[in-house]
């Protein structure tokens, strides 16, 4: 068809092509609209909805059920007593509202009249400062006139008013008089049925009505919509936008609506209720409230992001779980994101950000443990860790080390430490997945004789002072059972209950017939300073006899396949073959085999020695002559390894192992040598991080410190800062910690792990320390552990003689006296008795029997508790009367009798008025006063 | 195959390839021209397309958001190049058999309204754009990333998509001439045609075989340079800018070979055995010669043997502005071959004055 002339197109067709394309754009445009307004957060908040509906009538159905059917009709019927009463008094209430309103009419005429008074004089007032101050006399005094007369008539005014407001309040009262019984009513329904009609009234709020879907549809919900991202923002916590920090704002109350409210425990996930809500995190009265510390400060991940399960970069913590969010979330792995949220299992990792400078943090088992386990496998002496610097280094000094253990056994020792002992902590560096190769194993051997060879010649003379005279091993063993050494040591051997504390402070005594030397062994445990000065194995004043005895049982420990071991003989060629690959490092061969040529045998293997020493990093755990303290430890630091950016860790040709850091870390602690498989490398950069073959669960908590150590910037403002006198507490902890007096004693409700060879009777475990500045005198604790001597006579155990230094055992003195709020020093009070009141509490001390158990200087039974005599140079006054109102209030185990019902009754009828307080004072007094002036002598 | 299709990506065979293959189009253009090639080619680039895009890491990349428009751009420069050509050898055919170009029979001069003609179409154009666009932003969201971090940039950092082709030349030139003076001269230059050509025929109406020489030379520029370097820094340059094949995983560890070295160098060390000079003119002496070379003696070569027809019909001026223009794009063809052949860093190596070439 031909166009008409001058078009090309024909009109119609066009029109119709534009009616299309324009439909297409509407629906293009409405599509948009569409998908800018349907958010995955949205669905997530509209099935809230569903999920609240359920929880509350739940809730109100608990309710109808405590609520007193009866009571309620009664109340209801005497409503309506009430309310027929009052209106038959109608004529005389209507009378009084006729009244009211009549006031209330004129209250409010005479307040507005008020304040155009008030209004006006203060205008006047303006204009007559102002003209008084121009020097305008006339104006000014024109001005006066005005203004006293106004204020005059708002001086009236307001008493006016304030004669009218009395009027009004006597009106009320009438009312409210005739009305007080109806109200009084009322106020018990409400007690009745208070609580679920607020349920109700929230349970309408879970309706899907006209109004809600008009408040939340497209193009109306910028009004007032109820389905909104809720988010909380801190001001004392940032988050790192990398060119400033910015306040934290957390918006994952948007999906997890009910994560602050109690009742949602059972709900699935994003509608949970938070775990110890009331106790550690979230609830008002938590430690770490929601309004003040957010989401993502302890879990990680990006709270601001609220689009879809993904944008938050929520972790999943197993690969089961991993399946399970990409069906039903597509999850994938977020992108670029510094921290994303912790995995589950690993959420106590980020309490270290902020809880610095802290041994143990409350609340958090699994960090705690796996610090513990940090300091026990040593990890701190290859890896400067912040916060474990005052450790001393891990494994015992070599510096006498000829007179404990034999050559051979060394060479044995360093080849396989596990094969000789399961539970050796020294760690496992030939035979390893990069090094088992023929070609390698031969250099190791050579480099394991060469450091025998060099620790044996380097180690000082030493003599144990004492001869192993044999002894009996079954009295040995009952010894180490019970005199304590279980605290710290786990022994082969042992019987039940004992094999169940499983401490790991100490080595795991296994094979020690086959290892060390018998008088070194007797020496030891007589006087383990003697050997090595800095050890922290402390004396337990054991006789001759004893140390023989347990030295006999220790002796029988013996490892048959070591027993007559001998290591493969050091290969010469292989030895300068590694040495030239040494000496060539910065200068030519040729010149390095000059040097080589220049040493004789014997100084060659002691220079291979020294140099796989350094290069495995031995002198780290040890103390090896020729090594100086100084020399920084052999591994990377670790401080802020949680912060590493993960593309600088090395994964080599391990693919299987996720990109994330917890993964990297868990792989690297399964087998550190994982990263060098299938990788060609020279035997000279072979990764030396050694095998420590743990456990999953230690794994576990390992990672869950190391993902802690970040480098995070936190305000001031937002962290735990400690308290000069907290920081002392810590100080002195770490030196609790280092002596490993938590091995006994639960001190502040940590540890206590001996008490597993205590279950059936407590009291006869080490003491709780609960409070112990309060309790006893800080000089009386310093001379005490310096020189123990016996308080309770009627238990096993022993306190050991620790070689504390001064430092030392002042921090530890300082940190009960701290934590207790105590003074430095302070005397015994001086006991001034009220008339009768010595004869009282004689009378009470005598009837309550107290000599029964506290029998020390009173009669020669056997004794069941402390000499009472000693309390005077020992406890405090206060402390004494606190455990005298109620002893398991304090020590929950102990077996003293509760005898004034904690503070409530008289413990003895008729005496001193039935006073329970007076009664307590005063065998308080009794106490101290009977009490010597000194010390028992040291043990 | 993937395997052979990876290798042969590399610059060093594809670039050469793209150049053979254009000169064998231009050969060709009769061929090139016709609905039959462009079956052809449509049915070959369908075809790899969809046996390549059930690759994972190839599908992975075309489909990233940051590359859907030089995938766009990819089939468009196809299918309207194909387009002229196939005008302009069409119109050729008739001018050659003595018929005027399609575009100047009668019923084509014929002139009609602006409006409803133009304008009305102008808006359908503005409307299917914005239905475009918005289906678009919908399908595929915007690719924005993390806030900036100073300490880890992402890797690769990739310029907007249309400034791929420079950052390409960044490989082979120092900032100052890949980002400065060659965007510089290709802006001047494109300005500068008009003036330059003064070659009345085509006006109006496609044709080849009357601007071959023009037609050539700016294509050449266009395609096997810009084009060809977007493709190649949009889909195969990853981490570390290092050369990855269609197929090939974005290991951010792989290794490449990288040691450049300097004609001073060559010449000093490697002919001569010497060291190199103190004196930086001297010891570039050798480079300077070469660029100066390159610039003073080359318009002279050209004009002697190819250019003497040219330079009477465009006179001096016109002349020598092309000569240099061409000249100066020729450079980094050259460049990039002297990188792969003889691992040339620069030509002329004076950091002390910040001039490298």
């Amino acid at each position: 068809m031909k166009n008409e002339p001058g078009m090309a197109y024909n009109t119609k067709k066009l029109n119709k092509f534009f009616a299309v394309i324009s439909v297409i754009f509407l629906i293009s445009v409405l599509w948009m609209v569409l998908d800018d307004f349907i958010r995955p957060w949205k669905v997530v908040q509209i099935k809230a909805l569903e999920v609240k509906k359920q929880v509350l009538q739940e809730k109100i159905e608990k309710e109808n059920e405590s609520i007193n059917n009866e009571e309620l009709n009664q109340i209801l019927a005497d409503i309506k007593t009430a309310e027929k009463a009052i209106a038959d008094k109608k004529d005389v209430i209507d009378q009084i509202n006729e009244d009211n309103a009549v006031v209330e009419k004129k209250i409010y005429v005479q307040n507005m009249n008020n304040g155009i008074y008030g209004s006006k004089a203060g205008a006047y007032q303006f204009k007559y400062e102002h003209y008084r101050v121009d020097g305008k006399e006339k104006e000014a005094s024109k001005y006066k006139v005005l203004m006293d007369e106004m204020k005059e008539k708002f001086d009236q005014g307001r008493d006016e008013l304030k004669a009218l407001q009395v009027e009004e309040k006597n009106i009320k009262e009438k009312l409210k008089n005739i009305k007080e019984e109806l109200t009084d009513l009322e106020r018990s329904l409400k007690k009745q049925v208070g609580a679920k009609d607020l349920l109700v009234q929230s349970l309408k709020g879970t309706k899907k009505d006209f109004i809600w879907f008009l408040r939340n549809g497209p193009f109306l919900d910028y009004l007032d919509p109820t389905i909104k991202i809720q988010q909380i923002v801190l001001n004392n916590i940032t988050d790192d936008r990398y060119f400033r920090q910015t306040e934290k704002v957390d918006r994952c109350i948007t999906c997890h609506l009910f994560i602050g409210e109690k009742g949602y425990e059972n709900q699935p996930n994003p509608y949970k209720t938070h775990p110890r809500i009331d106790e550690l995190a979230v609830g008002l009265k938590s430690a770490h409230p929601m309004k003040k510390f957010g989401c993502t400060s302890c879990h990680g991940g990006e709270g601001h992001r609220v689009n879809d399960f993904n944008s938050p970069a929520h972790m999943p913590q197993n690969e089961k779980q991993q399946e399970e969010w990409v069906e039903k979330y597509h999850w994938h792995e977020p992108h670029k994101v510094p921290q994303a949220v912790y995995p589950l299992q690993y959420s106590e990792a980020s309490c270290v950000k902020c809880h610095r400078d802290v041994e143990r943090v409350a609340l958090a088992d699994k960090l705690n443990h796996g610090r513990e386990l940090i300091e026990n496998y040593g990890c701190y002496g290859c890896h400067k860790i912040k916060g474990y610097e005052h450790l001393k280094k891990p494994g015992p000094s070599l510096l006498k080390i000829n007179a404990k253990v034999s050559k051979e056994f060394i060479k044995n020792w360093i080849w396989s430490p596990q094969s000789f002992n399961a539970h050796s902590r020294m760690p496992s560096f030939f035979g390893q997945s990069n090094n088992k190769q023929p070609e390698f194993m031969k250099k190791n051997i050579t480099e394991v004789n060469a450091m025998a060879e060099y620790i044996v010649e380097k180690a000082k003379d030493y003599t144990p002072f004492e001869k192993y005279a044999g002894g009996n091993a079954e009295k040995g063993k009952q010894l180490i059972q019970t005199v304590g050494c279980i605290a710290c040591h786990q022994v082969e051997g042992i019987d039940e209950p004992y094999n169940k504390v499983k401490s790991q402070k100490g080595p795991y005594l296994s094979g020690t017939g086959t290892k060390v030397d018998k008088d070194w062994l007797v020496s030891w445990l007589l006087k383990p300073s003697h050997y090595q000065e800095d050890t922290i194995m402390p004396s337990f004043r054991l006789s001759n006899a004893e140390a023989n005895n347990i030295a006999a049982y220790l002796l029988t420990l013996k490892n048959k396949t070591f027993d007559g071991l001998t290591f493969a003989e050091i290969d010469n060629d292989t030895r300068d073959e590694i040495l030239v690959e040494y000496f060539s490092q910065f200068e030519p061969i040729s010149l390095a085999k000059e040097k080589l040529a220049k040493l004789d045998d014997h100084e060659r293997t002691i220079e291979l020695g020294k140099r796989s020493i350094g290069k495995y990093g031995c002198y780290s755990c040890h103390n090896i002559e020729g090594f100086a303290d100084d020399r920084p430890p052999i591994g990377p630091e670790l401080s802020a390894v949680g912060s590493k950016p993960i593309h600088q860790f090395g994964y080599g040709q391990q693919v299987q192992v996720e990109h994330t850091r917890h993964a990297w870390i868990t792989a690297h602690l399964q087998d550190p040598r994982r990263w060098d498989i299938g990788v060609p490398k020279p035997f000279k950069d072979l990764n030396r991080m050694p095998n420590f073959y743990l456990k999953d669960d230690e794994i576990e908590a390992i990672t869950t410190v190391m993902l802690g150590q970040v480098s995070d910037f936190v305000p001031l403002a937002g962290k735990k800062l400690l308290t000069a006198n907290e920081k002392i507490v810590e100080k002195g902890k770490k030196v609790a910690n280092k002596f490993n007096c938590y091995g006994c004693h639960k001190v502040s409700g940590f540890g206590g792990k001996i008490a597993a060879a205590f279950e059936d009777d407590l009291n006869m475990g080490p003491p709780w320390l609960v409070n112990e500045g309060h309790r006893v005198y800080q000089s009386w604790l310093h001379n005490f552990l310096r020189n123990v001597h016996t308080i309770r006579p009627y238990m096993i155990v022993r306190m050991p003689t620790f070689n504390f230094s001064d430092e030392d055992l002042n921090s530890l003195t300082e940190f009960f006296k701290y934590e207790s709020d105590q003074l430095t020093f302070d005397n015994p009070p001086k006991i001034v008795w009220e008339p009768g009141e010595k004869e009282a509490a004689a009378k009470i001390f005598n009837e309550l029997a107290c000599t029964t158990c506290h029998t020390g200087g009173f009669n020669s039974d056997d004794p069941q508790g402390p000499n009472l005599h000693y309390a005077k140079t020992r406890l405090h006054k206060s402390w004494i009367k606190k455990w005298l109102t109620n002893p398991t209030a304090v020590m929950p185990y102990t077996p003293m009798p509760d005898f004034w019902s904690g503070g409530t009754e008289s413990a003895v009828e008729g005496v001193l008025g039935d006073d329970p307080q007076k009664q307590i004072e005063a065998v308080a007094k009794y106490i101290l006063d009977m009490g010597y002036d000194k010390t028992p002598p040291p043990l | 195959m993937k395997e052979f299709i990876n290798i042969v990506s590399d610059p060093v065979y594809s670039f050469t390839g793209a150049i053979i293959l254009y000169f064998l189009a231009l050969k060709n253009m009769t061929f090139v021209g016709s609905k039959k090639f462009f079956m052809i080619l449509a049915t070959v680039v369908v075809l790899f397309f969809g046996w390549a895009a059930s690759d994972k890491i190839f599908f992975t990349i075309i489909s990233w958001p940051d590359n859907i428009p030089i995938t766009i751009l990819l089939v468009l420069v196809f299918w309207l190049t194909w387009y002229s050509f196939y005008k302009g050898v069409e119109n050729d055919k008739r001018i050659e058999s003595g018929e005027p170009p399609i575009e100047g029979t009668p019923e084509n001069r014929e002139k009609v309204w602006a409006w409803p003609n133009l304008v009305y179409t102008e808006l359908f154009t503005i409307i299917l754009g914005t239905v475009f666009l918005i289906a678009w932003s919908v399908l595929f969201k915007a690719p924005l990333e993390e806030p900036a971090n100073p300490t880890w940039a992402p890797n690769p950092a990739k310029a907007p998509w249309y400034f791929l082709g420079l950052q390409e030349m960044l490989v082979y030139f120092d900032p100052w001439i890949a980002g400065v003076l060659l965007p510089g001269l290709i802006i001047v230059g494109l300005i500068a045609i008009p003036y330059i050509d003064i070659n009345p025929k085509g006006n109006g109406y496609y044709t080849f075989k009357e601007r071959k020489f023009a037609i050539s030379t700016f294509m050449f520029g266009w395609l096997v340079l810009w084009v060809f370097l977007i493709i190649t820094g949009t889909f195969l340059r990853g981490p570390n800018w290092t050369f990855y094949g269609p197929f090939e995983f974005w290991d951010p560890h792989k290794v490449v070979a990288a040691n450049n070295i300097n004609i001073s160098e060559i010449f000093w060390i490697k002919i001569l055995g010497m060291g190199l000079p103190h004196n930086v003119l001297i010891r570039e002496i050798v480079g300077i010669l070469m660029v100066l070379g390159y610039l003073a003696v080359g318009p002279f070569l050209i004009t002697k043997y190819w250019g003497k027809k040219l330079l009477e019909k465009m006179g001096p001026a016109r002349y020598y502005i092309m000569v240099y223009l061409i000249l100066i794009m020729m450079g980094l063809p050259i460049k990039m071959y002297l990188r792969w052949f003889i691992n040339l860093k620069y030509i002329v190596f004076m950091p002390e004055f910040e001039l490298n070439i």
